[in-house]
């Protein structure tokens, strides 16, 4: 088997191609995910992005005021189309307590 | 560890008294096992292939929050195996294989591709490799394949407006709950694991907490009034609960987080925390023998609990193996084992808090959510506040963290403490 170093294991990227990346002038979180995938499959980044800003750091491509993970959006766990269904439609809640 | 040698030895064997099926090959586990406990038991440590490489693929974190463990379970794809509870009869199917068992024709991908795979390039030339990646593309709409049948209708939704909802029970959240409870203020607190999946994560528990509810999408802008929206996973009871809280106190803690090693993807490579909480779970112990890769207090205790020795991350050449890990590679040379436990220092979970506007800062081992002096994080819809090791307080101050946190809620809504 081949060896590789992988940094994101959903989507298989590895640190060989984040660097192809870099090499391609992508230097931002944003950008290498949009570029390789990195945090788009089942967990959604919980797993990678901390190797992701590790390697950037180590590149020197972002600083550690500056960087940024990419945006959080529902779903955070898993929820199947059925069961988002079944809030669809439903009134919206009453005025708190 | 060639083959199907059993990565985990049961407390006791008479214990495995339920019947399941995995690929069509019968499995045994105990009442309330996890399936994942079930499958190191029986030695099935890979259970699918990666998407684009095609290698091998088993679990990893055991807690729920990695993607590499998905099965089929009584017909429904991608199911955690970690999260999921056997049950008799249980029919599982490993996913993403062109063959359940035996060698994979697919895995060539991966000596194809040894130098990487930069799939913007598929789609240029030459033409036949783009004619066919096109094809492959539009194909690429999910993992593993349609259910059985549709599935069950879930519950109705249920929606409630406590004043304050708490999510996580790991140190923080319980102490949260704990000192809301003895001010007199009845908190709701949802943790996403099962309480035997939480005791065995932090060594607590409380009869008051909703397990298996877990918190997926914070909507402060919905019907202008703002949700929490959980999905609830108990056995049969799945279904959504919707929350508008007054007072939002994130205790979400850490996640396990991968640490770059040639092969580290390889099934057996675990994360120490996982397998730790795992055996304290099961009360089984380790049928093969191990190393803890990482560094630092947290890795040690681990290595202790798990009763291996430590390495440094850099005293690690590579993870060697076919279908899962059978040795790793030391500047001593080849050693034969069977899991590698990986103790990086884990990544606060702030992905909640950065739904509903809260900051997070980089901080070393991950994105710590920042707050003010009191604990407040964010105030919109809801005031958010955020306490233990999602602010990067360590985890022996957790508890500590989400008191005073509790306390500065309690001033904050005119209670006397």
């Amino acid at each position: 088997m081949t060896q590789r170093v992988f940094v994101c294991r959903c989507e298989d990227v590895t640190v060989a191609e984040i660097q192809h990346a870099i090499a391609l002038g992508l230097g931002s979180v944003e950008e290498i995910k949009r570029y390789t995938g990195l945090g788009t499959g089942p967990c959604q980044g919980k797993e990678c992005i901390v190797a992701l800003v590790r390697l950037l750091l180590a590149e020197r491509a972002v600083t550690p005021e500056a960087v940024q993970p990419f945006t959080a959006r529902p779903p955070a766990e898993p929820v199947t189309l059925a069961e988002l269904a079944s809030v669809a439609g439903t009134p919206p809640p009453e005025d708190g307590p | 560890m060639p083959g199907d040698d059993a990565v985990l030895r049961p407390a006791s064997p008479s214990a495995l008294t339920l019947e399941l099926a995995y690929d069509d090959a019968p499995l045994r586990a105990a009442p309330g096992d996890t399936v994942s406990a079930a499958l190191l038991r029986a030695g099935r440590v890979a259970t699918g292939r990666s998407l684009k490489f095609r290698r091998p693929r088993g679990p990893f974190c055991l807690q729920g929050d990695c993607g590499t463990c998905l099965l089929r379970v009584d017909g429904e794809p991608n199911l955690r195996a970690c999260t999921t509870r056997v049950r008799a009869g249980m029919q599982l199917q490993s996913q993403n294989r062109v063959l359940p068992r035996g060698p994979d024709p697919t895995a060539l991908v991966d000596t194809v591709f040894a130098a990487g795979m930069d799939h913007h390039h598929f789609m240029v030339r030459p033409r036949l490799v783009n004619t066919i990646m096109q094809e492959v593309a539009r194909n690429l709409a999910g993992l593993g394949t349609l259910p059985d049948a549709p599935s069950e209708p879930p519950a109705p939704p249920r929606h409630e407006a406590p004043q304050v909802l708490v999510v996580g029970a790991g140190p923080a959240g319980l102490a949260v709950l704990r000192r809301l409870r003895r001010a007199g203020l009845a908190a709701v607190c949802v943790e996403r694991l099962d309480r035997d999946g939480a005791r065995a994560r932090c060594g607590d528990d409380d009869a008051e907490v909703r397990y298996d509810t877990a918190v997926f999408g914070l909507y402060p802008r919905e019907h202008g009034g703002g949700v929490v929206a959980a999905r609830v996973h108990d056995g049969d009871a799945r279904g959504i609960v919707t929350f508008a809280p007054r007072h939002l106190v994130l205790a979400t803690g850490t996640r396990d987080v991968i640490v770059p090693l040639r092969n580290n993807d390889l099934p057996g490579v675990l994360a120490a925390r996982g397998l730790a909480s795992l055996l304290r779970r099961t009360g089984d112990t380790l049928a093969v023998p191990g190393v803890v890769v990482g560094e630092g207090e947290r890795a040690t205790a681990l290595a202790r609990q798990l009763r291996l020795e430590l390495l440094a991350p850099t005293a690690v050449e590579a993870v060697l193996g076919g279908a899962r890990v059978e040795a790793i590679a030391t500047r001593e040379g080849r050693r034969e084992l069977g899991v590698v436990a990986l103790a990086g220092t884990p990544a606060p979970a702030s992905e909640l808090a950065r739904q509903c506007g809260a900051r997070v800062r980089w901080a070393d081992a991950g994105f710590v959510v920042a707050r003010d002096e009191t604990g407040r994080a964010a105030a919109d819809t809801w005031t958010t506040w955020a306490c233990g090791e999602v602010c990067g307080v360590a985890e022996r101050d957790a508890a500590d963290d989400g008191e005073r946190v509790a306390e500065a809620l309690l001033a904050a809504i005119g209670r006397a403490p």
